[in-house]
């Protein structure tokens, strides 16, 4: 019998499921086919009609349909007042909805940042969160005591979008009975227990501090130019998109969208200093270490960096 | 016996939320209401930021039209910036809107609109069982090549941007990375390869052949000439479309919009109708007499979505945006607010931009038989035809190591500014103020805002409501005619969000009509 898996959107952009769409080898159809899995229902692909799908999440609900994956793309809207009535479907809020099929579902997996933390939708006041999250606080729609049938809490697969070799990726780990890590905000280790940092082309400008303060150049974007990289978890330069490159190797600034805390308030393509140094540092970095180190480095740094000659 | 139904559908397979409410008299729509049942309030998340923030926030207003949100924020950035972009980072940005739009127009008519094609409703038509060996969800040929060709054309976009959707590359003054020869080399085989299978698979001749179809007796006798146009899944769509008769519901108000877009890099071979400095002219028709497009004539009327009234329609520079969750009560039913132009609603999307470049296939199929399902989704499917010239002439022009990006000098000063394109699904703009070098104003008008209008102060009624009316619904548990009529329009109900403040807890469900 086919794994079962319900696509559910909640205070959506749709981007997730796009990302999907762009899986690379083997790609979605075939993934799909390889881990036997039955998609019941997915909002931009399913052509059942409304009274199919209303009996469909009805049965799932009452459990007379077995549920194996549970896949939440978007927030979870509670505004205004706590009824949800910002995010419905046939009237009622969706939140309800995707709590009971919570209930129901062997794992329940959160694509993406708002399905995880809230992301830009819990930027706003529609009282938007992820699912046991609120941003960086435990808790969320589920509540932070929830476990899903399968004994494993919500796995996060943080994101704006989120990777799409990651979602098939974990499918793939539990359809294996492969037991997954997961870091303190839920995330598993195989993909977020390294910086987006790790495997950027402008890695060698970063340890020499070759810095630049504009766009359109090769050097690294951490100093000035708001660049996460060294901050956000995730594996943009491991992975790649369509196995093709990055953001920060194209020379987009990293905007930390897999952390909790995004979208942070202070200004994306600006780095707040003191001495001209990051406030925020590489993650675990000693501040008086890195001051020393990175006075070094820069004078230490070869003619090719400081004059870009090394293309990348 | 007269029969009288009441209809409300939650559609699937239109990108966000959208319920539509349908009264039926012996199974023909007599009246339609369109709501928007989702909020999220992104255009508030701009207040007090950045200006540059809008370069990250609004691409995600939609997870569709992505690079189109990006381009039009940056556009305006462009304007408060006072700098001219390089014609380099024109094609660029041209290139990315261009890739955004082939994806999405065949994703959209392949796995969206065609998925209703297997709709058992069809069974008794002779071509049905073909219709699911090509377009059955998930599993369909047609259905497998477009996810496998589409994500392979997606890669031009991240060789661009570093990832698709949500990249921040445009920026005032042009792109953030100046384009290598192998990056160029690569976008360009990509769209070669695309080109090649678009043209054996899709249309089933060369595009050159297809752009030679310039009046309606053309397309008959295209579709006489080789069995390869007939197989093909455009001369397939054809065939299935008027033995559903999709040609004959969902004819619209018959006003269309266009902001224009697509600027001519200085230099550049490609050119557009009328001698436009664009290869979208902007424009607004009704019926296919073009109008100049006046960007003041856009206004904003909320009697009918839930948002405090401000009496008239109001530009989007002066409008605003308080919710007012009033349930059922005085006749408010939607999220979206109605746009209109010059005091009327108007379609935009594939279609408009046709019937406003007068190009001569559609000005003739719109004079003759009207808009309708058909030639709504017809446009879409071959406009990628018109595209793709330009896309390949400006991957040919793009300079390695040319100029992609200029500084802007002051930075972004204080000011009010827009940017309008034409997204994948029509026309989208975004109006800012920036003061004190932060965002005080941020409205956005998307093209779905135009087509899910809900009804506006004098009770006219949105583009896709009135495109229902007189729509037979055969069986209404599975009305699929509402879905082809409404689904032609290429709904994308997540970009139609607006600010939210907190409002009055709602009380009652929001699909409720007064």
């Amino acid at each position: 019998m086919p794994n079962s898996l319900f696509w559910i959107q909640g205070a959506a952009c749709g981007g997730d499921s796009m990302a999907m769409l762009d899986v690379s080898d083997p790609d979605l159809l075939e993934s799909l086919e390889l881990l036997d899995i039955s998609v019941l229902w997915h909002p931009s692909l399913s052509n059942g009609t409304p009274a199919e799908h209303a009996a469909l999440v009805e049965g799932l609900l009452h459990g007379e349909i077995p549920l194996e994956y549970l896949v939440v793309e978007g927030a979870a809207v509670r505004g205004p007042g706590g009824t949800g009535m910002f995010d419905t479907l046939r009237g009622v809020p969706k939140k309800n909805v995707i709590a009971g099929l919570a209930e129901r579902a062997r794992y329940v997996i959160a694509a993406g940042t708002c399905a995880s933390f809230g992301g830009v939708a819990g930027a706003g006041e529609v009282e938007a969160s992820g699912l046991q999250f609120t941003r960086g606080e435990r808790g969320g729609l589920l509540g932070a005591g929830f476990t899903a049938r399968g004994g494993t809490p919500v796995i996060n697969l943080p994101g704006c979008p989120c990777l799409p070799e990651v979602v098939v990726g974990a499918l793939t780990a539990l359809a294996a009975g492969a037991t997954l890590e997961l870091n303190a905000y839920q995330a598993p280790l195989d993909w977020y227990g390294m910086l987006v940092h790790q495997g950027c082309l402008r890695n060698e400008y970063h340890e020499y501090r070759v810095e630049e303060d504009d766009f359109g150049r090769p050097g690294c974007l951490f100093f000035h130019l708001g660049c996460r990289g060294p901050l956000a978890h995730g594996p943009c330069n491991k992975l790649l998109w369509s196995r093709r490159t990055s953001k920060t190797r194209v020379g987009v600034p990293c905007v930390g969208c897999t952390e909790p805390d995004f979208p942070r308030d202070h200004p994306f393509f600006s780095t707040r200093s003191i001495a001209e140094i990051p406030l925020e540092l590489p993650e675990g970095v000693d501040r008086a270490h890195y001051l020393a180190y990175k006075g070094m480095a820069a004078a230490a740094a070869p003619d090719r960096l400081s004059r870009r000659d090394t293309r990348i | 016996m007269s029969q009288s139904v009441t209809l409300n559908v939650p559609l699937n397979r239109v990108e966000g939320d959208l319920e539509v409410r349908a009264e039926l008299e012996d199974g023909v729509v007599t009246d339609a209401w369109c709501a928007g049942t989702l909020f999220r309030g992104l255009e508030n998340v701009m207040l007090g930021r950045s200006p540059m923030d809008s370069l990250v926030i609004t691409p995600r207003i939609c997870g569709l039209c992505s690079t189109a949100h990006l381009s039009a924020a940056a556009r305006a950035l462009d304007q408060l910036a006072g700098v001219e972009v390089p014609p380099d980072a024109t094609r660029v940005r041209n290139i990315a809107l261009i890739t955004e739009h082939l994806q999405s127009d065949l994703r959209h008519t392949f796995l969206m609109f065609a998925a209703d094609f297997a709709n058992p409703i069809h069974a008794d038509l002779p071509l049905h069982e073909e219709a699911v060996r090509r377009y059955a969800p998930l599993q369909g040929d047609t259905v497998r090549e477009v996810i496998r060709e589409t994500k392979r054309l997606v890669e031009v976009l991240v060789l661009l941007g570093g990832q698709w959707p949500h990249s921040a590359y445009m920026v005032p003054g042009g792109v953030a990375s100046a384009l290598k020869a192998a990056d160029l080399m690569s976008c360009r085989l990509i769209v070669e390869r695309f080109q090649k299978w678009y043209e054996r698979r899709i249309l089933g001749c060369t595009v050159d052949r297809w752009l030679a179809v310039r009046r309606l007796s053309d397309l008959e006798a295209w579709l006489d000439e080789r069995e390869e146009h007939r197989d093909s899944d455009l001369g397939f769509f054809i065939r299935f479309s008027r033995a559903a008769a999709l040609d004959s519901i969902g004819r619209g108000p018959g006003s269309y919009l266009s902001f224009g877009g697509l600027d001519l890099p200085e230099g550049t071979r490609v050119r557009g109708p009328r001698r436009e400095s664009r290869l979208v002219p902007a424009g607004y028709a009704e019926g296919v007499q073009v109008r100049a497009f006046d960007p003041t004539k856009v206004t904003e009327d909320v009697t009918c979505a839930w948002y405090h009234d401000y009496g008239a329609g109001r530009h989007p520079m002066e409008g605003e945006t308080k919710p007012y969750a009033t349930g059922d009560e005085g006749g408010k039913y939607s999220w979206i607010k109605a746009p209109r132009y010059d005091g009327r609603p108007a379609e935009t999307g594939p279609l408009a931009e046709m019937i406003i470049a007068d190009n001569p296939l559609f000005a003739d199929l719109v004079s003759r038989q009207g808009a309708s399902a058909f030639v709504r989704q017809l446009a879409r499917l071959v406009r990628p035809a018109e595209l793709l010239g330009p896309l390949t002439a400006w991957l040919h022009e793009a300079r390695d190591g040319g100029e992609y990006y200029r500084s802007p000098e002051n930075g972004i000063p204080d000011g009010e500014a827009c940017g309008l394109v034409q997204a994948t699904r029509g026309a989208l703009g975004h109006w800012l103020r920036v003061s004190g070098g932060r965002i005080a104003h941020y409205q956005v008008v998307t093209p779905t805002a135009w087509h899910t209008s809900p009804r506006d102060a004098k009770g006219v009624r949105g583009p896709v409501e009135t495109a229902l009316l007189g729509v037979p619904v055969r069986d209404p548990e599975n009305p699929v005619e509402l879905g082809y009529v409404v689904r032609s329009y290429d709904q994308c109900l997540v970009c139609s969000v607006h600010t939210l403040r907190l409002g009055r807890p709602l009380g009652r469900a929001p699909i409720g009509v007064g």
